[in-house]
């Protein structure tokens, strides 16, 4: 995804002088394209994620698009105040774009992992929030988002879920509609585990790369079904349960961090979001609903 | 000791009669930095029927407590009226005691938490160099606020792409006995890579000399100054006066000090 990330960027850039790219040290090389084309707009600007906000909001306010990039807690948990302020509260707008989903650097151990990025900026007035589960998302994400002059959190992933979902900014997607009385929710790369644990269920499946704005009127049409959301970081279920009169329920992360190392598949089969653990929760609810239908 | 100007005393009465008049306070800090602010303001090129002149200088206060000082300044040169300073801090005033930018004319950015305006005027000169403008960039930063490390973050950023439109000001008036104070500031911002100018932080001419041209790199002003500057009662009990508000008596005390200081 992360390459993505650099051809659009270098596309875009070729159509409009004032997009920027400021890296904060990572990805450098994948980006060696980008910077022998457009040497002069960009900035591997350091190890100082805070002052890369606070800069690429300086830089908006003069009419720029830039887009900040590096590991997500540290451009995220760590630049809450530089987002809530310097981008939102002053209206200035540029791009956050991490790399590191959820547990993504499962070996690095939980000072690398970001389970409440989504959550938090979700809360900001102005901020818009995705969470692409595949290169074609995140291309047609940025290009209809990334000079509206609001701030948009692009989360990026290194586990692409493989499938072809239809992208258009703020709406969610219908992948399967059986008229069940469970609606399966997720968004982002998980989605893969979760195509792979309900393919043969009868269950309904409604898919989000937007998470701010939420797409309520899809979420509203399966208000008379139980809904089960499946994610592997905070935020898609309080997304959706700002639709009202909802019976909802939530598989996802425990709380505690997520100490052990490994791979994302090791950490995502340790907490119950591979697979059999999604088919066993799904299963679980259904029953449930079926009994109660 | 450098004499107060006509201008910069009058600045202070505006302060003192809206801290008066609103309830609000910040006085020694809105003090200490009114010199620095008339030099800047005498220095950009801005025009205050225009606030939004393409071609204006930016000034970024990021200690944003010290937004009555500002007030009194920008009403002074006609952004505003000053009768409306005495609005400053009420529930529909466009003068909060920390600057909107969307409801202050000539306020370019929203500060308050501290350690911000520093890398947001740090973006705004990296602009103008990516523009290859002739704009300038200032901003005022406070000795406490020194004290977040964004503000040497951003030094560090600024003076290694050599932004030579920032012009940063300091205003080192002590204010950190009390937690942390910053021996030798204009040793250690010249450590961090920036053409180092010491003043006399109530020292007009002094100020706008340093201010006149651009250094080749990041220019930093430490300005030496004394909270409360000009009242004496004040400057002595800075700690007791940092957000209290006079009443009818103290306010005449205060302005009779003034006159003469």
């Amino acid at each position: 995804m992360r390459k993505q990330f650099r051809d659009t960027a270098l596309e875009l850039a070729a159509q409009d002088d004032d997009l920027v790219v400021i890296l904060g040290d990572i990805s450098h090389f994948l980006f060696l394209p980008f910077q022998e084309r457009h040497p002069t707009r960009f900035f591997n600007m350091g190890i100082c994620e805070n002052t890369l906000v606070s800069v690429a909001a300086g830089l908006a306010s003069q009419g720029f698009h830039p887009f900040v990039h590096t590991i997500g807690p540290f451009l995220t948990d760590r630049c809450f105040e530089q987002i809530k302020l310097d981008l939102c509260y002053n209206g200035f707008g540029a791009n956050i774009v991490t790399t590191g989903a959820s547990f993504d650097y499962a070996w690095d151990g939980a000072t690398h992992h970001a389970y409440a990025d989504l959550a938090m900026l979700r809360l900001l007035p102005g901020m818009e929030v995705t969470q692409p589960g595949s290169p074609r998302e995140l291309d047609a994400l940025i290009r209809s988002q990334y000079r509206n002059g609001r701030s948009t959190y692009f989360r990026l992933s290194d586990h692409a879920h493989g499938l072809d979902v239809p992208v258009e900014f703020g709406r969610g997607v219908v992948l399967k509609d059986h008229g069940a009385p469970l609606t399966v929710m997720t968004s982002g790369p998980i989605l893969g585990n979760v195509m792979a644990a309900c393919s043969d269920l009868p269950v309904n499946l409604v898919y989000f790369h937007t998470l701010k704005p939420m797409d309520h009127a899809l979420v509203a049409r399966f208000r008379h079904t139980k809904i089960l959301v499946v994610q592997d970081a905070h935020g898609l279920a309080e997304a959706i349960a700002e639709v009202p009169e909802l019976s909802m329920a939530v598989h996802g992360l425990p709380d505690r961090f997520l100490a052990s190392y490994g791979t994302v598949k090791d950490l995502r089969q340790s907490i119950g979001l591979d697979p059999a653990g999604i088919r066993e929760a799904v299963r679980m609810r259904l029953g449930r609903a079926v009994a109660a239908a | 000791m450098p004499t107060m100007t006509p201008a910069c005393r009058d600045i202070r009465r505006s302060i003192l009669r809206a801290s008066k008049a609103s309830g609000h306070g910040h006085i020694p800090t809105s003090f200490s930095v009114v010199e620095m602010l008339y030099a800047v303001y005498a220095t950009m090129r801005h025009d205050p029927r225009r606030p939004d002149w393409p071609e204006r200088d930016l000034f970024v206060l990021s200690k944003g407590h010290a937004a009555l000082g500002l007030y009194a300044v920008l009403a002074h040169h006609g952004y505003f009226d000053v009768a409306e300073l005495d609005t400053f801090g009420a529930f529909r005033s466009r003068l909060g005691c920390h600057p909107d930018r969307f409801k202050v004319p000539g306020a370019e950015v929203s500060t308050g938490s501290l350690g911000h305006g520093i890398g947001l005027a740090a973006g705004m000169a990296l602009a103008t160099q990516l523009r290859g403008s002739s704009r300038r960039v200032f901003t005022l930063v406070g000795d406490g606020e020194a004290n977040e490390g964004t503000v040497w973050e951003a030094l560090m950023v600024a003076s290694h792409r050599r932004l030579a439109a920032l012009t940063v000001l300091f205003d080192d008036n002590g204010s950190q006995v009390r937690s942390l104070q910053i021996p030798n500031l204009a040793e250690r911002v010249a450590a961090f890579g920036c053409d180092v100018v010491e003043v006399d932080g109530h020292d007009v001419d002094a100020l706008r000399a340093a201010l006149a041209t651009p250094a080749p790199t990041v220019r930093a002003v430490v300005a030496h100054t004394t909270k409360g500057w000009g009242c004496p009662t004040l400057a002595d009990n800075m700690l007791e006066w940092h957000r209290k508000s006079p009443d009818d008596a103290q306010l005449a005390r205060f302005l009779e000090e003034l006159d003469a200081a």
